[in-house]
């Protein structure tokens, strides 16, 4: 009966996705087009965060490399950004490899704060290895021929869409690959060994579970996940910089998770909405100085009082009593 | 010689200033548990406090000791309004409240004070030493004095006070000190205020060694007083000054004498502290924790 | 009945006017011009933001006074939090959904290159970028769309060399500078002005804006033997850097960048540090510094005054950033004037190439914000100050700040 929900709701979820471009104006859907992205981003932490209980806030550095990937490969190396984006992930799967094997020796908020210090070293270093990376100017994409339909719109099966239309399909088509992805880790063994760690790990390690390397292994899985989402977000955005991957975009990360609710699967999405539309509604509010930002924290915190479990959550402890009463109807 | 030295000195002054708000870190952590964001903020919103009793004609020691009480009153309510709410959820909702307060007190500052530059004059007198060539100041000098003092303070508090034992009791086991008769929930709120407090004295004496201030001042600070933290130790109060000092020292050596690293002073500091993590996951100072199974 | 016939009439009037002209630009209406920009109104930048309000209490002045050609001038400036991600979007937002007629005084270097080919490819006009990268007024030929404002950073480099190599041209010199594209850009022409003599910078500190002192990169400076200063830093940058180098008793002479050098922050140096230190500073200025005596009576400066008080009564009118925000909102008040009645991007790139404003009332006297189809850098003078008596004082007359 719970996964009948499930596959309902997840169908629901991908029949909204494909017609909602229809229903909104070009601008609108690539502004959703940054929700899938970030979608994608907090699917990644929930890996991480959800199965291993190990909190990161350092994933800004794995989209930045996913990002970067993409740029670099696009502007000097002329290859097709479609292409990139694959390899953008697998770049960061190995970078979150090589950064879990030392630090996930790390525990609790140690571990935390070594991730926040790759968040906060990350820009620092991109400016550094300005041959590479085009320094604080950073690369732009724009002008490049490899980059898909930039201004005048991408023809495919016999239609022409937007850019806008067609950043959207793409960010959505591959979040919802990800999100069949991420449910298919859940419910495998892998999962399970990474729950049991995350519950008792030393209980876990007395039955055979190999913690460290699990957990290695998941936090390299939401790196891979962060560097897609950093490519969809240079291609979205036509360029990088070092001044889009401050520190404050992996504490972005964790709040979406945390909006969205830990171990959830679709909610995410609102968690991915609500970084995307709030500081825009904020603003829409008042712009007098400091006033967004008093609401945006207003809103952040009163959130997590009312639905401390995010709005995945709230929709667990709406629906629990559902199938339990049809459990004992049944 | 006098250059290395003139480095070490001037570094030690900057790690004093870290020093300062990690320990208000440490404190926060030991006493409560929560790694809290907004700290400073909090720090940053208490300065401003204490510049508008001054700019109201408050004598300087007067509103100093202002500025401490309502800064602990200040802590307290925000335990008891926002932190006590989540304190039984996870680790991640009580840290996105505290992500959550940052944005809030950081907003608020820039509304009230709009977001002009302050200055806040120096507690300690201008005077600089001469000594050998090497220059120290009488304000650094005072930074650092009074973080150790900081330091026995909180070394009394908590070693030789029944509140500071129930204080560390109900942080590291609430269920067994609950059944010992020990208001946990107070505790908390206790634990709260008095990092507020210390963040307050952190504010008051950091916003004169920046020259001026507005409502950013303590948004690159904490990320270098997070790394002292973490490096001395999150528990340990001698950790967060001695973690300080050595970023201080090891970020202007780095800058000085490593000119490939110079414009990586930051991230190469940083990865020394993982490397020293490695070997020691639990700070400097921190005292392991025991597993229980 | 009648009615009817009239209304009849009247529509198929108004059709028949709008299918004989060309389709019009967005944003332009017959009594509505929108433009938009982006601003870091929230976040680190936020002292910034008075360069958004005080084009937009500009613009309230004139279209009080019945804007221009009857059409009233609506300038929606949104916050990117001076992150060139966020520039991107909010950027896309003005042109995509609220159809602005021109990018206008968007702030930043980064945020503006992040901006740049897309608008061009757009074919939206970028007027009057809020930075002094000197490619924004140099590559016009691969971005016809774009257009700076202030003096180039390269031009502003090559006068404090050129002031050096006058004044004191062995002098051992010694420059802090901020670790990106804007201090990069300063530096390459404060190199190229001192030519050879560039091997008298006997040493070059940098900083990310991510720390909190300089006082190693001072320390280093003046164990260089150093006697002359440059600072390419941000305010708060300039502030800790003075603030260090009168801790370790360093007495050299000081050039500040025009980034960092308003009154107030040079106050701030003063009061916290100490005031010999910056006693001798040097500056370049291009606009009136609402804070100086000199311009107590001037009449520029009493329209800022009034427009301050009329429009923006709660803000500081002694930040400087708002009259530069007036400055360039003035400019383009009139080159909208000389773009005429039918108001198309073509025409507003075309008055922006032809600029001839000898008396843009809030930039210092003698200086012509001047442009050409060859020349796409607006303001190319400036004037040298000298701080001294707890202000800036000129120094000598209006002088070339060319690229």
């Amino acid at each position: 009966m719970r996964s009948a929900l499930r596959i309902g709701g997840f169908l629901l979820f991908a029949a909204v996705v494909l017609v909602l471009p229809s229903r909104v104006s070009d601008f609108r859907a690539q502004e959703l087009a940054l929700v899938g992205i970030y979608f994608i981003a907090i699917l990644g932490l929930n890996v991480l965060t959800g199965y291993t209980g190990v909190i990161s806030l350092g994933h800004g550095a794995f989209m930045a490399v996913g990002a970067y990937t993409t740029a670099i490969l696009v502007a000097d190396h002329g290859v097709k950004d479609l292409y990139t984006i694959p390899i953008a992930g697998l770049v960061a799967f190995a970078a979150g490899f090589a950064f879990g094997i030392p630090a996930l020796r790390l525990s609790g908020p140690y571990l935390a704060l070594a991730t926040f210090g790759i968040a906060v070293s990350t820009p620092i270093v991109i400016k550094k290895f300005d041959n590479l990376t085009g320094g604080t100017g950073g690369i732009n994409l724009f002008e490049s021929p490899d980059l898909t339909g930039a201004f005048f719109g991408v023809h495919v099966l016999g239609r022409t869409l937007t850019f806008n239309d067609w950043i959207y399909y793409l960010s959505w088509t591959i979040a919802l690959a990800l999100l069949v992805v991420a449910w298919a880790i859940s419910v495998s063994p892998f999962g399970r060994a990474l729950r049991a760690v995350r519950d008792n790990e030393i209980a876990a390690t007395a039955s055979g579970i190999w913690s460290a390397s699990h957990k290695t292994f998941a936090f390299a899985v939401s790196a891979f996940y962060a560097g897609i989402a950093g490519s969809l977000l240079a291609i979205h955005a036509n360029s990088v910089s070092p001044g889009g991957f401050q520190f404050d975009l992996s504490i972005k990360l964790l709040v979406g998770l945390a909006i969205g609710g830990l171990g959830a699967l679709v909610p995410l999405a609102a968690g991915a909405a609500f970084l995307v539309y709030l500081p825009n509604w904020a603003q829409d509010l008042s712009k007098a100085p400091g006033v967004p930002g008093v609401i945006y924290g207003a809103v952040l915190i009163v959130l997590m009082l009312v639905i401390p479990g995010g709005v995945g959550g709230l929709l667990r402890r709406i629906a629990s009593p559902l199938t339990t009463r049809l459990y004992a109807r049944s | 010689m006098a250059d290395l030295l003139q480095q070490v000195v001037s570094g030690t002054a900057t790690g004093g200033v870290y020093a300062l708000l990690a320990l208000a870190l440490v404190l926060i952590y030991r006493s409560t548990g929560v790694v809290n964001f907004a700290q400073g903020e909090m720090a940053m919103f208490s300065t401003f406090v204490c510049w508008e009793l001054l700019d109201r004609g408050v004598p300087y020691w007067g509103a100093f000791f202002l500025t401490l009480l309502i800064s602990f009153a200040g802590g307290v309510a925000i335990e008891r309004l926002v932190v006590r709410p989540v304190e039984r959820a996870m680790a991640l909702t009580v840290v996105t409240v505290t992500i959550g307060l940052l944005i809030l007190l950081n907003g608020a500052a820039a509304w009230i004070w709009k977001g002009e530059q302050r200055t806040l004059e120096n507690p300690f007198t201008n005077r600089t030493f001469d000594v050998g060539g090497v220059v120290i100041a009488a304000q650094d000098l005072g930074i650092i004095a009074v973080s150790l003092a900081i330091v026995l303070a909180l070394w009394a508090f908590f070693q030789r006070t029944t509140l500071g034992l129930a204080l560390r009791a109900s942080a590291v086991n609430p269920d067994s000190s609950r059944l010992h008769g020990v208001r946990v929930s107070w505790m908390l709120a206790l634990g709260w205020g008095l990092a507020a407090l210390l963040g307050a004295v952190a504010g008051v004496l950091v916003a004169p060694t920046q020259g001026s201030f507005d409502q950013n001042l303590m948004l690159p600070i904490l990320i270098y007083a997070f790394a002292a933290a973490v490096l001395g130790g999150l528990d340990s109060p001698v950790g967060a000054v001695v973690g300080g000092v050595v970023l201080g020292i090891a970020l202007n050596l780095i800058g000085a004498y490593i000119d490939f690293l110079a414009d990586l002073r930051l991230p190469s500091a940083l990865f020394l502290i993982l490397v020293v993590l490695l070997a020691r996951p639990q700070g400097l100072f921190g005292r392991e924790a025991v597993r229980r199974v | 009945m009648r009615l009817v016939r009239l209304t009849a009439v009247a529509l198929a009037l108004t059709a028949g006017v709008a299918s004989a002209r060309p389709a019009a630009d967005p944003g332009v209406t017959s009594n509505e011009i929108v433009i938009g920009g982006t601003i870091p109104l929230s976040g680190i930048a936020q002292s910034y933001a008075s360069v958004g309000k005080g084009a937009e209490a500009y613009f309230k002045y004139v279209n009080a006074k019945g804007g221009v050609n009857r059409r009233k001038i609506t300038y929606k400036y949104l916050d990117d939090q001076y992150n060139p991600s966020s520039t991107v979007q909010v950027t896309r937002q003005l042109v995509q959904q609220e159809h602005v007629f021109a990018i206008f005084n968007s702030l930043g270097t980064e945020h503006n290159l992040s901006i740049r080919a897309y608008l061009n490819a757009a074919k939206v006009p970028q007027l009057f970028v809020g930075s002094g990268a000197t490619t924004f007024g140099r590559d016009y030929k691969r971005y016809p769309y774009t257009i700076g404002y202030l003096p180039s950073y390269v031009g502003e480099g090559k006068v404090y060399a050129r002031h050096i190599l006058k004044t004191k041209p062995s002098a051992k010199i010694g420059v802090l500078v901020q670790n990106d594209d804007y201090g990069k850009d300063l530096l390459n022409g404060f190199r190229a002005g001192l030519g050879a003599k560039s091997r008298n910078i006997v040493s070059m500190q940098s900083y990310d804006s991510l720390e909190t002192e300089v006082s190693s990169q001072i320390a280093r400076l003046k164990s260089s033997g150093a006697k002359i200063f440059v600072l390419i830093a941000t305010p708060p940058f300039v502030i800790r850097g003075l603030k260090s180098a009168a801790t370790l008793g360093w007495k050299p002479q000081i050039y500040v960048n025009q980034v960092g050098s308003a009154t107030n922050i040079m106050r701030i140096v003063a009061l916290t540090a100490n005031p010999q230190i910056i006693e001798g500073a040097i500056t370049i200025q291009a606009y009136k510094d609402p804070t100086s005596p000199r311009f107590g009576r001037d009449r520029g400066m009493l329209l800022y005054r009034r427009i301050m008080k009329r429009y923006l009564p709660r803000a500081d009118a002694n930040d400087g950033f708002h009259v530069y925000s007036m400055a360039v909102a003035y400019t383009f008040v009139d080159a909208l004037r000389k773009t005429g009645k039918n108001v198309t991007r073509a025409g507003i790139l075309r008055a922006v190439q032809n600029l001839n404003e000898p008396s843009n009332p809030f930039i210092l006297p003698g200086i012509v914000v001047k442009t050409s189809p060859t020349d796409h850098f607006p303001i190319e003078q400036g004037q040298l100050y000298r701080w001294h008596g707890n202000q800036w004082n000129p120094l000598g007359k209006v002088i070339s700040a060319k690229p």
